[in-house]
């Protein structure tokens, strides 16, 4: 990390900031609102969960926050930088220092072993040794004995956590995961999520992760719900009965 | 009804990209073969025609013995069906405006010319004008020389014999002017009703009567058929393969057809056997989700087959609709540069070829990887089985490479194509598992690190498979589309070597011995030095190894030799363009011995160490055959069948001597002052005939250029169609990697570099396949002299890195232009 990365984490001010943050897609016909009106804040070492049912534009709020995409109107502050002033190529800069990325279907690269998937974001950092702390990686994840094996050779749960180890791998400040278990059954689920949860709490990583699986949820240190593109964040009494 | 929910089913399968692929692949397969093919049978009728007019006819008979053959010949040829034409020959002094002058009559009757035209001029500034016809009665053409030694004009009277003829021409070119010894003084044309008039023509006179045929092909070998076993010594059957001077170029051109139409096929074949892999593979999911519902192995296999045959049909017509137009446009083009219209003809066999590869295609190459699909378990619903390994491709490619060559050979019946092909494949196959060797070992130990080249060497290594295969593909690709480009350059080079622009385009014959001096002082004078006057004498081949040369020779081996005098020569040092192929050429000093053309030596089958007995005059000369060499016919040179030691067997004979120049036009008039001065000197002008094959040699030229233009278009297609294959998965990885926090311009350099690697390692393994194929090729095939192509070396691969290089960027455009989080979606 620099000295100038240094003395942004030590800045006290939010992980993420999100003032009026509204989202629309033109169609053929008419302008939909994804988002309306969206605020939020988020502090360095936290755990929130975004609720919702499909549909509900969760996904698009996790990839505007990650700054995948600008928003229409309404501003994202990441770390300090001010998102949508920033061109694509800042943008993905700012991520391949700062940003981690679980996916709900894994996204790892077919033709690439387990190693070589891992060892993909060290690379495009400019890492100089990508192999050995991809390595380390997956032996913490429990795959040590799996580094040359393709995608289709592991299970669902395997792949997934290659993949937490791949986000792991740049030391991200900020983690954002896209209904991580969604594709995975409950036991896998739950041992997919406990690693996650165990790796953000030892990097002290910020975690921001879209889920309907409110057992998930409930683990995260704040809950928010989203509906019909306007969130909501409910009070934690209501969250913990949510989870009874 | 049933109709219907196919082509629904054909419209639904265009959808998908990979049916896209293979449709396309089909449909170019089948559009080039045909396209060639067609426009190589016009070609090939262009060219007879052309070829034709050369004796104005498609075959001709010569009676030299002064007779006219039996009328009941010339009826049986009729009977037939075929066009006739008569012409006779003499020579005789004409007179005109107090001169006299010796001149070569050619009297035609009405039908003269059957093929080609007659170039005419009204005056000696006038127009050039073709016509099909011959002068009318009464009337007469004449050299355009004649004109200025007889000091005439057109409108003037001309005695020839006894009657008194109205010039009403100048006669430029003959269809029919050819290389012939006893049309040496200048033409005089006439028409054959007024040739008794004359008187000139008297028992014994020395005359020669042609006779000209048209007509079907197999017509004409039938009724030749007929003829040979009327023929006395002194007929002569002439067709146009027969020729000299043409047979060589023709045989070329149409080789080199044949040879792009091959590769044409190859191309196809290996788009077609691409993209239905990549389809096949796509389709797994499809197969074990209709499993699940109850479809079993053998219902897939039939669905599958079905689609296979309904492509078929769609790849054929398709691929007819578009070659049809190109054919009328490469017709057109054609038609242009003749001068003339040409009538399309479709030739239904030459649709044959296309429809053909169409099948193969299918069969041997999309349908092997397409079979396999119904053992795509339906356990692959639930969770994903590892893929094809690769491992199963390896008797596909058995089949497919059999049947490639199978299509080659049914194409071009050549086996030596067949196996230069196989060569270069070969080489390159093996080459190429050297690379994948040497790829996998080197580049193992890259990782880490954001830069552009970096990341792209890891690109290559870790799409190993991938990268060989496509390198593979390209390389093929650009070995077919490079052998195609060196064949045909090094066949131009050849064609222009051989007519190059002072190629020369007279002859000085009969040039008494005590007045060589004079000639040579003579041009030497007037800036044309002669480079090199030939000794001849004129005598005939009687004996063979002391037996009558007739008896020597079985029956059906007609030698055209045997049947006329023969110009024999003395030299001592051998012409730059003859080659000893066997014994030796005379030593310094050496008088006796003989050295025979190859290709007489082959039909007498005659060996080194035999010998020759020539009747020359009343004498009898007889030689050991010492060297076999060959002789470039066409290279408008003097040519000898029989060349003597300088004071050898024919040191005491009458000889005359002979030479060919070049005389640019504007210096043509020296021509009327050296007859002045060297009236027995017989000036032989073919600076036409150059001009014709010039122009012939420059529509083989056009006709290639075109073929070649629609290969490489086809070549194109290829690489795209691989490139695409494996678009998605590009897309995908570009997407990823862009989310991980990849810069474009970075993606935009590794993407491109990783391209140009390839195409460049795929450019130099195509390049050394192809000059393989070419070396092999050219020695067996186009009989030309094999040389390294060095300036193809370099540029090919640099340029296929530089098109790669652009389809890479090309391919990666989606990526860039849409957010990662839309692309992610669309890929999940």
């Amino acid at each position: 990390m620099s000295d100038l990365s240094e003395s942004y984490s030590q800045n006290d001010r939010p992980m993420l900031k999100v003032t009026n943050l509204t989202h629309r897609v033109s169609l053929e016909t008419d302008t939909l609102t994804i988002l309306q009106g969206v605020n939020l804040e988020i502090n360095r070492g936290e755990s929130v969960a975004i609720v919702g049912r499909s549909g509900s534009g969760k996904t698009t709020l996790l990839g505007l926050l990650a700054g995948l995409d600008t928003p229409s109107d309404g501003q994202v502050e990441l770390d300090g930088s001010v998102i949508s002033q920033l061109s694509e190529d800042e943008r993905a800069k700012l991520r391949s220092r700062r940003v981690g990325f679980v996916f709900q279907s894994f996204q790892l690269l077919p033709a690439l072993t387990a190693l070589e998937n891992v060892m993909l974001p060290l690379e495009l950092s400019g890492s100089e040794k990508p192999d050995a702390k991809a390595r380390e990686l997956l032996e913490r994840v429990g795959l040590g004995e799996r580094l040359s094996h393709t995608p289709r050779q592991l299970s669902g749960g395997e792949q997934q956590r290659v993949a937490i180890a791949r986000a792991f791998a740049s030391e991200p400040v900020v983690l954002f995961a896209d209904e991580p278990t969604g594709n995975l059954d409950n036991r896998t689920g739950s041992e997919v999520s406990d690693l996650l949860m165990t790796l953000n709490r030892e990097q002290g990583t910020t975690l921001v992760m879209v889920t309907h699986d409110e057992r998930l949820a409930a683990r995260c240190g704040r809950q928010f719900s989203i509906e019909a593109g306007v969130l909501s964040e409910p009070s934690s009494a209501t969250a913990q009965e949510a989870v009874n | 009804m049933a109709a219907s929910k196919k082509l629904m089913s054909v419209r639904r399968d265009w959808r998908e990209r990979d049916v896209r692929v293979v449709l396309s692949a089909l449909i170019i397969a089948v559009a080039t073969v045909a396209t060639i093919a067609l426009f190589a049978s016009q070609l090939q009728r262009t060219l007879v025609t052309s070829a034709s007019s050369f004796l104005a006819a498609d075959r001709q008979l010569e009676a030299e013995n002064g007779r006219e053959v039996p009328e009941s010949w010339m009826q049986e040829a009729e009977s037939r069906g075929l066009e006739t034409a008569r012409m006779v020959e003499f020579s005789t002094m004409v007179y005109g405006a107090d001169n006299f002058q010796l001149v070569s009559v050619k009297a035609v009757n009405d039908t003269y010319p059957l093929r080609g035209e007659v170039e005419v001029q009204q005056g000696a500034t006038a127009p050039r004008e073709l016509v099909s016809s011959g002068p009318a009665p009464g009337e007469v053409w004449i050299n355009p020389r004649l004109l200025r030694l007889l000091n005439l004009d057109v409108g003037d009277s001309l005695d020839v014999g006894s009657l008194s003829l109205t010039i009403s021409g100048l006669l430029v070119r003959e269809p029919d002017g050819g290389f012939r010894m006893s049309s040496l003084a200048p033409r005089v044309m006439m028409h054959a009703s007024d040739v008794p008039a004359t008187g000139v023509i008297q028992e014994g006179s020395r005359v020669e009567y042609v006779y000209l045929f048209a007509g079907d092909e197999d017509v004409l070998n039938s009724y030749h058929a007929w003829l040979e076993p009327r023929f006395g010594p002194s007929h002569e059957w002439e067709g146009v393969r027969d020729g000299e001077t043409f047979s060589e170029s023709l045989q070329r051109a149409e080789r080199f057809l044949l040879l792009g139409g091959s590769l044409a096929v190859m191309l196809a074949a290996v788009a077609v056997a691409v993209a239905s892999r990549q389809y096949a593979l796509s389709q797994r999911d499809t197969v074990a989700l209709l499993k699940t519902l109850g479809v079993n192995s053998r219902g897939i296999g039939t669905l599958y087959l079905r689609r296979l045959g309904l492509w078929g049909i769609v790849g054929a017509i398709g691929g007819l609709l578009v070659a049809l137009p190109l054919f009328w446009l490469l017709s057109s083009v054609l038609s242009d540069v003749l001068e003339r219209p040409v009538d399309y003809q479709l030739d239904p066999n030459a649709l044959v070829p296309a429809l053909l590869t169409a099948l193969v295609s299918l069969f041997a190459f999309a349908y092997p990887p397409i079979r396999r699909l119904k053992h795509v378990p339906a356990m692959r619903v639930l969770r994903s089985q590892p893929g094809e390994s690769g491992r199963e491709a390896i008797p596909d490619m058995a089949i497919a490479i059999v049947a490639i060559f199978g299509l080659v050979w049914m194409y071009a019946r050549e086996v030596s194509l067949v196996l230069a092909l196989l060569g270069g494949l070969a080489l390159l196959l093996g080459t190429l598992a050297l690379l994948g060797w040497a790829l996998v070992t080197t580049l193992r130990k890259i990782s880490g690190g954001g830069n552009a080249w970096r990341l792209a060497l890891v690109g290559l290594y870790r799409h190993r498979r991938a990268s060989l295969s496509q390198i593979a593909v390209f390389a093929m690709t650009l070995m077919l589309a490079a052998t195609l480009i060196l064949v045909r350059t090094s066949l131009l080079d050849d064609w222009q070597a051989q007519l190059p622009d002072d190629a020369p385009n007279h002859f000085l014959i009969n040039i008494a011995p005590d007045s060589v001096d004079q000639v040579e002082d003579f041009w030497a004078e007037r800036g044309q030095p002669l480079r090199q006057l030939y000794p001849m004498v004129r005598g005939r081949l009687t004996e063979l190894n002391g037996n009558p040369v007739r008896e020597a020779v079985s029956k059906d081996e007609r030698v055209n030799a045997l049947n006329r005098e023969l110009n024999l020569t003395w030299m001592d040092t051998l012409p730059s363009d003859n080659d000893i192929i066997e014994g030796q050429w005379f030593e310094p000093g050496q008088r006796r011995g003989v050295s025979i053309e190859a290709e007489l030596a082959g039909k007498l089958g005659v060996e080194v160490g035999d010998s020759l007995g020539f009747t020359i005059g009343s004498d009898k000369v007889t030689e050991t055959v010492t060297s076999i060499r060959t002789v470039q016919w066409d290279s408008m040179k003097p040519n000898f069948y029989m060349a003597f030691p300088p004071q050898g067997g024919l040191e005491d004979m009458p000889a005359t001597w002979i030479t060919a120049f070049y005389l640019p036009e504007d210096q043509k008039s020296a021509l009327n002052e050296f007859s002045r001065q060297f009236p027995t000197v017989s000036v032989l002008e073919i600076d036409h005939i150059i001009e014709r094959i010039q122009e012939i040699v420059q529509q083989v030229t056009q006709a290639i250029e075109a073929i070649l233009a629609l290969i490489l278009a086809a070549a194109l297609v290829v690489m795209a169609a691989v490139v695409s294959a494996t678009m998605q998965e590009r897309q995908r990885e570009g997407a990823l990697l862009r989310t991980l926090g990849g810069r474009q311009t970075l993606l935009v350099r590794s993407t491109m570099l990783e391209f140009a690697l390839l195409g460049f390692f795929a450019g130099i393994l195509g390049v050394i396949a192809a000059e393989a194929a070419v070396w092999a090729l050219q020695f067996r095939m186009f009989e030309g002299e094999f040389r390294v192509h060095w300036q193809a070396i370099l540029p090919i691969p640099v340029l296929s890195a530089l098109v790669l290089a652009i389809f890479g960027r090309w391919q990666l455009k989606p990526v860039l232009s849409v957010s990662p989080m839309l692309l992610l979606r669309r890929l999940e």
